[in-house]
Formats: C-alpha cells, sequence, structure tokens
C-alpha cells in the first residue's frame, strides 16, 4: 500500500480526515450487514427460550425457560427420537460414502478410465438435477419393498447426493499429492493397496475430513428426501420443524427449540468451514 | 494386485452406488415419463402413453404458469444473489479484525438447514408477532394491513429475498477468493492515476472477474432453479400459486395428486434445462483449470 503515497504536503491531513471518515463508513456497513445476516438466527435461538406466551412477540426483554426444551422432547413432538434418527441417518450416509468416495476419488485421481475426464463429470453433474426427479422412483422401490419411513430408506437416498459430492472433492485433493511418495512405496515393494492406505491416506487426512464436514452439513440438513420418504418413525430434525405446525396453531417455540439441535453442530464447525470454503468450491463440489 | 483390476476394483463400490441411487432411478422416471400412472388408482403404471404426458405438459396452463413463477423466481434471485455478494465482498476482503470476525458469523446462515431458514423467515414474517414484519414495516410505512405471505408479489419477494440471504455470504467468499488472487499491479498503477474506487472496480477488476463470475452465475441459477426446501416451508407455493415454482409443482403433482407419469415428465423436462446450464458449468470450470 505504499505504492500511492501522497508527494505533495498540503494534502496529507484532511486526505487523512477523508480517510478515516471513508472507514467509518465501511465499518459500519460491516457492522450492519452482520446484523443482518446474523440477528435472525439469533432471534430464533432467543425464541427457543422463551416462554410459550411470549414466543409469538416482540419481547426483547423475557424470563427465559427451559421448558420448551421438555416439551420438545415430550409427546407429540419426540425430539429425542427424531434427534436420534437424525444423528443415526447422518453417520449411516459417512460410514458409507466416505470410504467408499475415498476409494473411488483415488482411482480417479490415478488411473486412467475409457471416456477421460468422462465418468468424474458425469458424477458432478448429476447434482444439478432436481432431487425430485430422483425422488419419484426411490419412492416407488421403497414402497414396493414396504422400506418407506425407514432409516435404511433415507440412508441410500442421502447417499445418491453424498457419494458425488466427497468423490467430486477427495479427488480434487488427490489431484493436488505429489505421487512421488506413493512410487516410492511402491520401489520399496509395498503393493498399490497399501501404498494407497499407509502413504496416500494419512497425508489426505485434511482433505477426506473436509469432505467429510461438507457430506454431514448436507446430510444433517436434508429434508426433501426425508420429507417425501419418511411419514412418522424414521422422521429426522428438519422434517420435525413441520410438526410444530398444528392444527391448534403453530407452536414456534418449539420450532425454534428443535432449530437449536439443528443449527448446534454448524456453530461448532462454521469456524472450519470457512477455512476450508474457498478450497471446496475451487473443487467444484458444492451443491 | 494388478493396477488394472485395481482401479476397477476401486470404483466399483462407488459406482454400485451411483447405479442404484442415480443411473437407475433416472431411467425409471423417465420410463414413467411415458407411462400413464396415478398412484392413486394403480399401484403400478397403467399403460404406456407414449409422449403424450410431455404434449399435454406443454398445453397445460398450470404448468406454464409455474414455468413463469420459475423464471420470476429465478432470475432476481441470481441477479440479486450476486450483486449482494460481490458488495459484501469487497467491504470484506481485507484481513483486519472486524472482517475476519465478521466473515466467520457470516457463514452461519449458509451452514443452515434450508428447511429451517424457510420455517423460521415463515415465523418472522408473521403480521401479528413477526419481528422482520414489523421491521419491514417500519421502514415502508405504506405496506398493506394483510400478512407479507399472503400477497402474491409481496410473497415471491419474501422468497427472492431470504434465497439471497441464505446463498449471498457463500457466494460472498467466493468473490473474496477471486478479489485475493487478483494482480495488485493493475490496481496500484490506476490508484496512483488517480483513479477513483468505483472507476476501479469496474474497468480494471471487474474485466478480471468474469471468468469468476460467469461460474458464479451458472451455479446459483442452478441453484435457484432447484430451490424447493425454502418453498415448501414458507409458502407451500402460495398464496394460489403464486410462489408455485417448478420444482414445487413436481412435487405436489407425484406426491399430492400421485400422478407419477405426468410429474416424471415434468420432472425430465425441468432436468433437460438443467443438464444444459450443468454442461455449460462443466465446460467453465474444466476450461479454467487448464
Amino acid at each position: 500500500m505504499t505504492a500511492h503515497v501522497d508527494l505533495s504536503l498540503a494534502a496529507p491531513l484532511t486526505k487523512a480526515r477523508r480517510r478515516r471518515g471513508q472507514h467509518g463508513l465501511r465499518n459500519a456497513a460491516i457492522v450492519l450487514i452482520t446484523v443482518v445476516w446474523v440477528l435472525p438466527v439469533l432471534w430464533i435461538m432467543a425464541t427457543a427460550f422463551k416462554p410459550p406466551s411470549e414466543a409469538a412477540g416482540l419481547a426483547l426483554w423475557f424470563a427465559p425457560t427451559l421448558a420448551n426444551l421438555f416439551a420438545s422432547f415430550d409427546v407429540p413432538y419426540l425430539l429425542g427420537s427424531r434427534l436420534l434418527n437424525s444423528v443415526l441417518v447422518t453417520a449411516g450416509t459417512l460410514a458409507i460414502a466416505i470410504p467408499v468416495s475415498t476409494a473411488a476419488a483415488y482411482a480417479f485421481s490415478r488411473f486412467r478410465f475409457p471416456g477421460g475426464s468422462a465418468a468424474p463429470l458425469v458424477l458432478l453433474a448429476t447434482q444439478f438435477l432436481p432431487p425430485v426427479i430422483i425422488v419419484i422412483p426411490l419412492f416407488v422401490v421403497f414402497r414396493n419393498l414396504g422400506m418407506l419411513d425407514t432409516r435404511l430408506a433415507l440412508v441410500i437416498a442421502n447417499l445418491s447426493f453424498v457419494v458425488p459430492y466427497a468423490t467430486w472433492m477427495i479427488k480434487g485433493f488427490f489431484d493436488a499429492l505429489p505421487v512421488d511418495m506413493e512410487e516410492a512405496a511402491q520401489i520399496d515393494g509395498a503393493s498399490r493397496l497399501m501404498a494407497l492406505w499407509s502413504v496416500v491416506v494419512p497425508v489426505a487426512v485434511p482433505g477426506i475430513a473436509t469432505a467429510a464436514i461438507f457430506s454431514f452439513v448436507v446430510s444433517w440438513n436434508e429434508f426433501f428426501y426425508a420429507l417425501v420418504l419418511t411419514r412418522d418413525h424414521a422422521i429426522t430434525l428438519p422434517v420435525a420443524l413441520m410438526s410444530a405446525r398444528t392444527e391448534q396453531g403453530d407452536a414456534w417455540e418449539i420450532m425454534a427449540t428443535m432449530g437449536l439441535f439443528i443449527i448446534a453442530p454448524m456453530l461448532v464447525i462454521s469456524r472450519f468451514v470457512q477455512r476450508y470454503f474457498v478450497a471446496g468450491l475451487v473443487s467444484g463440489a458444492v451443491r | 494386485m494388478k493396477d488394472r483390476y485395481l482401479k476397477y476394483a476401486l470404483l466399483a463400490p462407488a459406482l454400485l452406488v451411483c447405479a442404484a441411487t442415480l443411473f437407475y432411478p433416472l431411467l425409471q422416471s423417465l420410463i414413467y415419463s411415458t407411462q400413464d400412472w396415478n398412484l392413486g388408482r394403480s399401484p403400478a403404471p397403467e399403460g404406456f402413453a407414449g409422449l403424450a404426458n410431455y404434449a399435454a405438459l406443454l398445453a397445460d396452463p398450470d404448468f406454464l404458469g409455474s414455468a413463469k413463477v420459475t423464471l420470476l423466481f429465478t432470475l432476481p434471485s441470481v441477479l440479486l444473489t450476486i450483486v449482494v455478494a460481490m458488495a459484501m465482498a469487497l467491504l470484506l476482503a481485507d484481513n483486519g479484525r472486524l472482517q475476519v470476525n465478521a466473515r466467520t458469523l457470516l457463514v452461519i446462515p449458509f451452514a443452515m438447514s434450508p428447511a429451517l431458514i424457510g420455517i423460521s423467515w415463515r415465523f418472522m414474517l408473521n403480521p401479528e408477532f413477526g419481528v422482520a414484519d414489523a421491521v419491514a414495516r417500519w421502514f415502508v410505512p405504506g405496506l398493506d394491513a394483510a400478512p407479507i405471505l399472503s400477497d402474491p408479489v409481496l410473497a415471491m419477494a419474501a422468497l427472492i429475498a431470504v434465497d439471497v440471504w441464505h446463498w449471498a455470504p457463500y457466494f460472498m467468499l467466493t468473490f473474496i477468493g477471486a478479489l485475493a488472487a487478483l494482480p495488485r499491479d493493475t490496481v496500484d498503477a490506476a490508484q496512483v492515476d488517480g483513479a477513483g474506487k468505483i472507476r476501479i472496480f469496474f474497468e480494471i477488476m471487474l474485466p478480471q472477474l468474469w471468468p469468476v463470475l460467469t461460474i458464479a452465475i451458472l451455479l446459483k441459477t442452478i441453484f435457484s432453479l432447484k430451490m424447493l426446501d425454502q418453498v415448501v416451508t414458507m409458502t407451500a407455493g402460495g398464496p394460489g400459486v403464486a410462489t408455485d415454482t417448478l420444482p414445487h409443482m413436481i412435487y405436489t403433482t407425484a406426491f399430492r395428486f400421485y400422478d407419477l407419469g405426468y410429474a416424471s415428465a415434468m420432472a425430465w423436462l425441468l432436468a433437460i434445462v438443467m443438464m444444459g446450464l450443468a454442461m455449460l458449468y462443466s465446460r467453465f470450470v474444466m476450461g479454467g483449470s487448464k
């Protein structure tokens, strides 16, 4: 920033003052933007702790209560069972998707396949399809198999977007790793598979972890497949939100309490997410 | 194991998953789209219909209306998201303490579940006690007393605004990355020549940002065209059909009216458009990385 030092002697004072004014304006704009983006999230989180009588209101001051928390876990909202479904479906999805995607990503990154780069591109392109085109046949299949409203059906449906997504992302990380180490390991007599497991995977752990976190976010937040494929038993948190809209009116404090559980893991990882965000985009792997 | 076998062995599980959860459903819905099939009437397809579903769609005013609604949502949401994201990126590109902290906070809405975003904004736009409704009325005193989400135009505006709110931070981060990659010398030279900030942005930075902007616009167009969660949770397509976008119409046709043949045909028409955009996108991404 020293390139534009002003050499005239009369100017500096007024210029510095003007710059300070500009910075003040810019900082005010930054604060305003942050408020517009963060305040709604805080509002929802605060609503979770408002007594039901004040949830539907503009009260800024209220006596915080944990009553909503207990009410959410009770009949008819059953937050505990919804939470368990979300955890199991997400865990199951990741447990299958990450090893499967890592293997495929390695294959795409290190070997040549007939058709050149067409296969990974087709994989990427499927991410741009409207989910509804996939879910109609899946619904029919699960219906015929009697698997509607099961967690397994939801895991299978989630794999349809998590596997391509994670494969494309991990491939990007493998592409950036030099092949020298694997070759050295192979010269030492290790098989290619051994080299992958003992040399490549340890180095790629940050990349695989990033892909796992992004996969976690999309899987945890997934709403549409769960809406179509579950009714009662296998309902996950995002769909459970809809159950706060009852005939007697909307139980917003319950909705907010459920929202709290959906947001909580995101808050924990948001710092991490930001660090790897651009890396994720560069590899094109964003749903 | 030979590399020749190993590479297919490594790929096999992923291929199996994709075959079962992507390629088979895609093929199956293409077949459904040529069938007469209402699940309410029959548990299996009721007969071959050829292209009758597609022909009926092109003459269906509801479908054409929904296509129009989709465009009315997509165009402003793409444009506004890109403009807002770029403005935010320019404000937050420096690595000052305020900027870094603001960036961390701004990621939170993006990581939020779209369903939660939709239902939260429906709550906050409630005319009796919604905080966003109160703020909107404070800024626009002449606003009609009716609920925002029951006015066709305002409901669409709200849906677009919430979509911009959802996506702008994400594109902001990509633009910040792109801004950081710009060569400093041309900007510095222009500053020495006394060019104003606005001129520097439009005449020097913007031309260099075009590749990134093109990709961002394509990506956001695809995201807008497939946006569904917020429609379901915020407006349910209403009032009337004012926000009944194509993904939502396909969803209700398939799972409320159980017309699987007709819904599949609709889904495929939408998918063809999106595949075109996806091909453009991958061409740009590949071109950029070569």
